[in-house]
């Protein structure tokens, strides 16, 4: 067991930095592998989510129980979906993706069908009736139009899955986890400051990326209504 | 080095049935009940301490129509902040300013995880409760503090209490990573499990913390139904959870 | 393109199969280059009439031709291309700008850019529009604008045929008032085949060339012009759905030019006051009109000339208000209710046209047996 006084030793503050300096590269490795298993994990979430949506939307009465199933989801524990999963795929990246995908279902979901339920239906009935084929109206009008709604839903479900990522670390994936996993094992510090602190880094920085990029992908959106 | 408080090994052939019927499973202090009892404890403050804080404050922010600003800060972090990393963050802090490593960093981690669900719901609520009955409220010489408690309050409780059911399973749901920071609780058999390599542990582990996830969720909702007035129940509000 | 013809023939459509059919068995014949209005109570099916037109909603069954040719087997995308369609909420596309709104069927049709171009400047003129408006996205826009550009879109690759919903529904009076008459320039210049679905009784009778009303179930009452609706309405069903104001709404529709020339108690300048104080009698009118060279000059009171002196002399009086041949019978009431002598002047272009009084008027609505000049029963 620690006492204070070892703990209080010079050599191990909060964070240390030219332990920092030293080990960057194992830092910025850790910190991609974090960035690769979100994208990975979301852009699994978006490919079910999708389907899902077009589902709830084509037959409006599935929406509640569609609702209702990725809802489900999001109340597991990610401790227990984590533990679940192992005897199946071991201590994998499938492992870690599966259970973060489907907390994004919920979010995904939601907002996919919100973005394309919120466009006025005069707005389809005019792309009916100026002629325009089924396929170029949900790709040229609707989607568009839905994009703020799916946009904001993919904001909320990254910056979700960089926080959960972290707690992956418990089967050995989770980039930055694994430091503050690593830091906790040795009692030494830093890696576990420099963990938490990238991942709630990180988490705004993706926060802030999407939104400019969903900013710029949304140009009308941004003009003030007369 | 920091580890957690024992870990009592467990055969690796035992099956899950095998496992869970074996009373020495469950008593004693590494068994069953003495976890669930950390557990529940721990998450049990976490949600009180963020009911009495959250509800008072955005009841009175929202009377007074204030506080927008605080709004906006509260949906952040509810979705920017990673429990784990600030738990982990907090060890050291908590550390090396002498109050050990359990329980202040997973509790101030829980807690902010509590607040945003009961602060929003809260605000939200008696945000919109019926201008009439406020101005009928006043016109009848209520003061401003009955005005918020008996009107504005009891009308809005539907969706706190389904703010604090929400923030109840969060907590609960997400408590387990207290396992892996040095402590105890309901997560004790999943990383063990991790720890042996074994699959029984695992599993039984990963089973008892969705339950008691799920026990929460249906705990609270039985609780809403028999305290809430039923006329407070059938209050639709505009945006119950 | 020049106009085309629609002929609905029985055309049916049932929506429940136990339901009665929303329209049942209509037939109607619109004349290329006219503008038909379908009017009638909700649930009269002129909205869904109109909307089997361009098959945004498929019949039951019937007939559709256009222009000779059945349309109902034709791929459908293709056939709206070919039609204009205009709605009451306008759906501008939020995401795209004006130009790109307007460009919408062309730009389908594979038009290129210049042609494009060009036929998106030729529409901003000919609707109305500011050409700055055109980088602009709907939201920047007022209500009346957005609908100037819903019509603009619907015209953009020129269709002989344009479907129009309650389409000033949504906008105010003075902005509807114009963008109404708007559309009759429009039509003057472009002579399309144009439906029009208004549940407004005066925006009907305003605009159409002719006027089908509908009942319930798609019942067609009447079918005519204006001024037979008003005037000689086929039940009673089409006369309370008129209104009891039907003579009022005539004047609405006849112009001054419609009445035969009525000299009226008006004399030349340099006439006697005998003869003067004779046509007054004639006219049975406390007033008479001096004309001076052929233009209106004024109005002198009888009682004057009575004690003494000329026509030149005496003491002239502005008249009320002017009509002129292109005003309607309801302007020149107006005008004749606020004036003291009971007669409207007409201004021919700065000449004396004439005069209308309420007799006249009368007449020409077919109300009274009475000679528009003296006033006396025939």
């Amino acid at each position: 067991m620690l006492t204070q006084a070892a703990v209080a030793q010079d050599r191990n503050p909060i964070i240390r930095w030219d332990y920092v300096v030293d080990q960057s590269d194992d830092i910025i490795a850790a910190l991609l592998q974090h960035l690769e298993l979100t994208l990975i994990s979301v852009g699994l979430g978006l490919a079910v989510a999708a389907p899902l949506a077009a589902l709830a939307l084509r037959y409006r009465w599935t929406t509640s129980a569609i609702t209702g199933f990725t809802g489900f989801l999001y109340t597991l524990p990610s401790v227990a979906l984590f533990a679940l999963l192992v005897p199946l795929f071991g201590l994998s990246r499938i492992s870690t993706v599966i259970p973060l995908a489907s907390y994004t279902l919920l979010i995904l979901v939601t907002n996919i069908i919100v973005g394309f339920r919120s466009v006025p239906d005069s707005v389809i009935d005019a792309a009916n009736g100026l002629g325009l084929t089924p396929a170029r109206r949900v790709l040229g009008v609707q989607l568009p139009l839905a994009l703020p709604s799916i946009i904001t839903g993919i904001r909320i479900a990254t910056v979700s899955t960089v926080g959960l990522l972290t707690v992956a670390a418990i089967i050995g994936q989770g980039g930055l986890g694994r430091l503050i996993l690593d830091g906790l094992r040795r009692a030494f510090w830093t890696p576990m400051t420099v963990g938490a602190l990238l991942s709630i880094l990180l988490a705004l920085a993706l926060d802030g990326l999407i939104l400019y990029l969903g900013r710029a992908a949304t140009p009308w959106a941004r003009r003030a209504a007369s | 080095m920091i580890g957690p408080s024992s870990q009592a090994a467990v055969p690796r052939d035992i099956t899950l049935w095998e496992w869970l019927s074996d009373p020495a499973t469950w008593t004693g202090p590494d068994g069953i009940w003495a976890s669930l009892q950390e557990t529940v404890l721990l998450c049990a403050i976490v949600v009180a301490v963020a009911t009495v804080v959250a509800v008072p404050l955005a009841a009175w922010l929202a009377h007074n129509r204030r506080g927008e600003i605080g709004v906006t800060w509260m949906v952040t972090l509810s979705r920017a902040v990673p429990t784990f990393a600030i738990a982990g963050l907090l060890v050291p802090v908590s550390l090396i300013n002498g109050w050990g490593f359990e329980p202040w960093p997973i509790f101030v981690a829980l807690l902010l995880l509590a607040l945003p669900p009961i602060y929003l719901n809260t605000y939200t609520a008696v945000r919109s409760v019926a201008p009439g009955a406020v101005d009928a409220a006043r016109a009848m010489g209520f003061s401003e503090r009955r005005v918020l408690v008996e009107v504005e309050l009891a009308l809005a409780t539907t969706l706190i209490f389904a703010g604090i059911r929400v923030s109840a399973v969060q907590v609960v749901a997400t408590e387990p990573i207290r396992a892996f920071l040095g402590g105890d609780g309901m997560g004790r058999y999943v990383r063990d499990g991790l720890g042996q390599n074994n699959d029984t542990l695992l599993i039984g582990g990963a089973i008892l913390v969705a339950t008691l996830a799920a026990v929460t969720g249906l705990a609270f909702g039985l609780l809403e139904r028999t305290v809430l007035p039923e006329g407070v129940r059938r209050l639709k509000t505009t945006r119950a959870r | 393109m020049s106009a085309l013809g629609i002929r609905l023939d029985e055309l049916t459509k049932t929506f429940a199969a136990e339901a009665p059919p929303a329209v049942d068995a209509l037939s109607l014949d619109i004349t290329g280059g006219s503008i038909v209005a379908l009017i009638g109570p909700s649930g009269c099916g002129k909205t869904t009439t109109l909307r089997m037109i361009n098959r945004l909603i498929e019949p039951t069954s019937g007939g559709i031709e256009i222009g000779g040719a059945d349309v109902t087997h034709r791929p459908v995308e293709e056939l709206r291309r070919d039609i204009g369609y205009v709605i009451q909420q306008v759906g501008l596309f939020p995401h795209r700008t004006i130009a790109q709104n307007i460009a919408t069927v062309p730009k389908t049709l594979g038009w290129d850019k210049r042609r494009t171009s060009e036929r998106i400047d030729e529409l901003t003129d000919l609707v109305g529009l500011d050409a700055d408006m055109l980088d602009r996205y709907p939201d920047e826009l007022s209500g009346g604008q957005q609908q100037r550009v819903g019509v603009a879109r619907a015209l953009a690759a020129d269709p002989p045929v344009l479907l129009m919903d309650e389409p000033f529904g949504a906008v105010d009076p003075i902005v509807r008032a114009r963008l109404q008459d708007e559309l009759l320039t429009l039509q003057s210049e472009l002579h399309k085949t144009i439906v029009l679905v208004t549940h407004d009784i005066d925006e009907a009778l305003k605009l159409a060339d002719r006027i089908a009303l509908l009942n319930v179930g798609g019942r067609l009452e009447q079918y005519a012009t204006p001024d037979e609706l008003l005037r000689v309405p086929a039940n009673t069903f089409v006369e309370q759905f008129v209104g009891e104001d039907r003579g009022v709404k005539r004047l609405q529709l006849s112009t001054v030019s419609q009445l035969p020339f009525n000299q009226g108690p008006v004399v030349a300048l340099d006439s006697e006051v005998s003869e003067a104080l004779a046509v007054m009698d004639v006219y049975r009118s406390t007033w008479v009109g001096v004309t001076d060279q052929n233009a209106f000059a004024g109005w002198v009171a009888g009682q004057d000339l009575r004690r003494g002196g000329d026509l030149r002399g005496a003491t002239r009086y502005p008249p009320a208000g002017r009509v002129t041949p292109a005003s309607t019978l309801r302007n020149a009431m107006e005008v004749i209710m606020n004036s003291n002598t009971s007669v409207a002047v007409i201004d021919d272009d700065g000449r004396f046209g004439g005069v209308v009084t309420l007799e006249a008027i009368r007449a020409e609505l077919g109300l009274s047996g009475a000679d528009p000049v003296t006033g006396a029963q025939v």
